[in-house]
């Protein structure tokens, strides 16, 4: 395939070969970032990450990122025997390889830390009771036993008297969250809200008063029926389990407000 | 020009050292400090850290792709013929080609210096370098799907119309091309960027099939000269908001005044590319005032680190300041006032 452009001559003092390690290293890592983005999308640690509504972004990248790659080994092929560049108007550093090393970063990142959604240990001690979006009556619409943690804070917010929640029955999901300044017996069932990705991502969470002692972060699943009482202070609708049943981690950790 | 050409490149590996060194000495400092296990402080870091990356990089790449397809197929006389020859209506026409000719920051200011040698008006060039990097279908969608549609949207768009003609405006008013440009910015054929500018004058269509590799090529080497702005721009925000305390955040982001300048060094200091910063936006949303995000989306996309560095290569010293405090003003003011007046 012959390039019919205009080859433009001008003096090629950097070392070809140094060049040409860098043009494949360059593409190895365009390669890397797809198989990347292919393999959060296949693993569906994708939902550790982002609002699985914005999942097709990640198809997107994961083409893109592929498509370069391709067209990177393809142009690398070519100049193998004659070394030509294509000029444009981008005032175009030469990628150097202290801007390789920094777009390995997420890779190296992504393939050498486990991948984990934000859990107890990340909020550290910052957690919304109120106003999370009342934008949506969705949340009203649900039979009680789907509502999710989400939907009965929202109904706690919209709520004149919170002792009509008193008897209601709930079947809720969420990770064990504690501090210090919980009475002995409480815990919080939360869960992280994220609208795009994890940057967004605000913890919410339900009291549940039970007396063992089940590890922070630790998965659970909730049944029961609200009682108002007291949490930290303030009066809140406290779940009073019938029962409790530790699970593994939900496919979307997440909830989408 | 020789010396241009060797300075530029020291002072940016400065910077960038710079940058490495306080990121490192940063994270040190802060996992110590927490007194967190560090192996779960890592993993709560590289989570939303990834978080971010993986959001904002398909619309990284497209924002490459667009600008490398640009260059291939359409030429600058199309961009200049499509201007009004109106000053006035040419600066307003000028704040919205963006939309036509969805350039990024890095792309805006070399059309911009081949516009001027095809004769554009000065007031004109002004308000497209300083609005087209926002007026972009791949900016809007990106800051769409971050924030929906609602007033930080619609705020961006506005302002940055408001600011860019403002400032072309000032320009219409007063200056002369000879007393704002580097004299090789007007000539029809120039040089002086620090790179090599083909000599052929760009007339001849591509090929089809030649036209999408060059684009593909050119969006490769883009996609690593913006991916590390995306990146340390990424890891700065995630370092944040794992390891910085929601008091001292809070501190710096309620103040109405405070909060906004805080948020123009950050901006301007990561030069995060517009087709992803809102993304990095979100990580300030929780603990910084609504004028102070807007402030971030607006000023950034105008002027930062790597947009000044080729401001030099174009303008006259003096112009690159007004380029620079104008809309540095502006959006400081019009940020103060939102977070003042307006509940959002």
């Amino acid at each position: 395939m012959q390039a019919t452009e205009h080859l433009h001559d001008h003096d090629h003092n950097h070392d070809h070969h140094h060049n040409n390690t860098q043009a494949w290293v360059k593409t190895t890592l365009l390669f890397g970032l797809g198989l990347y983005f292919v393999y959060n999308i296949v693993s569906g640690n994708l939902t550790n990450y982002i609002n699985v509504r914005f999942s097709w972004l990640s198809y997107l990248a994961a083409i893109l990122f592929l498509l370069l790659a391709v067209s990177s080994v393809l142009k690398l092929l070519r100049n193998e025997h004659h070394h030509d560049h294509n000029h444009d108007d981008h005032q175009h550093e030469s990628i150097s390889w202290s801007m390789m090393a920094i777009v390995a970063i997420p890779l190296v990142l992504g393939t050498f830390i486990p991948s984990r959604p934000l859990g107890a240990d990340a909020m550290n001690g910052d957690f919304n009771m109120n106003a999370v979006g009342v934008t949506t009556t969705v949340s009203f619409e649900k039979p009680p036993l789907e509502r999710n943690v989400l939907d009965w804070i929202r109904m706690f917010n919209v709520s004149d008297d919170l002792s009509l929640f008193n008897g209601q029955e709930a079947d809720i999901t969420g990770f064990i969250y504690r501090d210090d300044t919980f009475t002995e017996n409480q815990f919080l069932a939360a869960r992280f809200t994220i609208s795009c990705c994890v940057a967004d991502a605000v913890a919410v969470g339900l009291p549940v008063a039970w007396d063992e002692n089940i590890p922070s972060d630790t998965w659970v699943r909730v049944q029961g029926h609200f009682e108002l009482g007291e949490f930290r202070g303030e009066p809140k609708p406290i779940l009073r389990p019938t029962s409790i049943e530790i699970i593994q981690q939900p496919e979307h950790p997440y909830l989408y407000p | 020009m020789q010396a241009n050409q060797e300075v530029k490149p020291i002072l940016r590996r400065m910077i960038w050292w710079l940058i490495g060194l306080v990121v490192v000495g940063v994270l040190f400092a802060a996992v110590l400090g927490t007194g967190q296990d560090a192996g779960m402080v890592l993993s709560i870091f590289s989570t939303r850290f990834l978080g971010i990356f993986i959001e904002a990089v398909p619309f990284l790449l497209l924002g490459t792709l667009v600008s490398g397809l640009l260059e291939a197929f359409v030429s600058h006389d199309d961009i200049a013929r499509l201007t009004p020859r109106n000053p006035i209506l040419a600066t307003i026409a000028g704040a919205f080609m963006g939309f036509a000719f969805p350039v990024c920051e890095c792309g805006v200011v070399p059309v911009v210096r081949r516009l001027y040698s095809k004769g554009l008006p000065m007031s004109v060039g002004v308000t497209f370098l300083l609005a087209a990097p926002v007026m972009n279908p791949v900016v809007f969608i990106s800051t769409y799907i971050a924030f929906g549609l609602g007033p930080v949207l619609i705020g961006r768009f506005v302002i940055t119309a408001i600011v860019a003609i403002g400032v072309g405006l000032v320009f219409a008013l007063g200056a002369r091309p000879q007393e704002v440009l580097q004299p090789h910015s007007l000539m029809p054929v120039m040089g002086g960027s620090g790179d090599v500018i083909p000599l052929y004058a760009k007339t001849k269509r591509p090929s089809l099939l030649v036209g999408l590799r060059q684009a593909l090529d050119m969006a490769g080497d883009e996609f690593f000269e913006m991916g590390r702005y995306l990146i340390v721009g990424s890891l700065l925000a995630a370092a944040m908001q794992t390891l910085v305390s929601q008091d001292v955040l809070l501190a710096l982001g309620r103040g109405p005044v405070v909060s906004v300048m805080v948020m123009q060094i950050v901006a301007f200091v990561l030069s995060v590319c517009s087709t992803v910063d809102a993304f990095l936006a979100l990580a300030f949303v929780g603990t910084f005032t609504t004028g102070s995000i807007l402030a971030f989306l607006t000023f950034g996309p105008m002027v930062d680190i790597k947009s000044t560095l080729m401001f030099l290569g174009v303008f006259k010293r003096r112009t690159v300041f007004y380029l620079i405090v104008l809309p540095m003003l502006m959006t400081l003011l019009i940020g103060i006032w939102l977070n003042l007046n307006v509940v959002l």
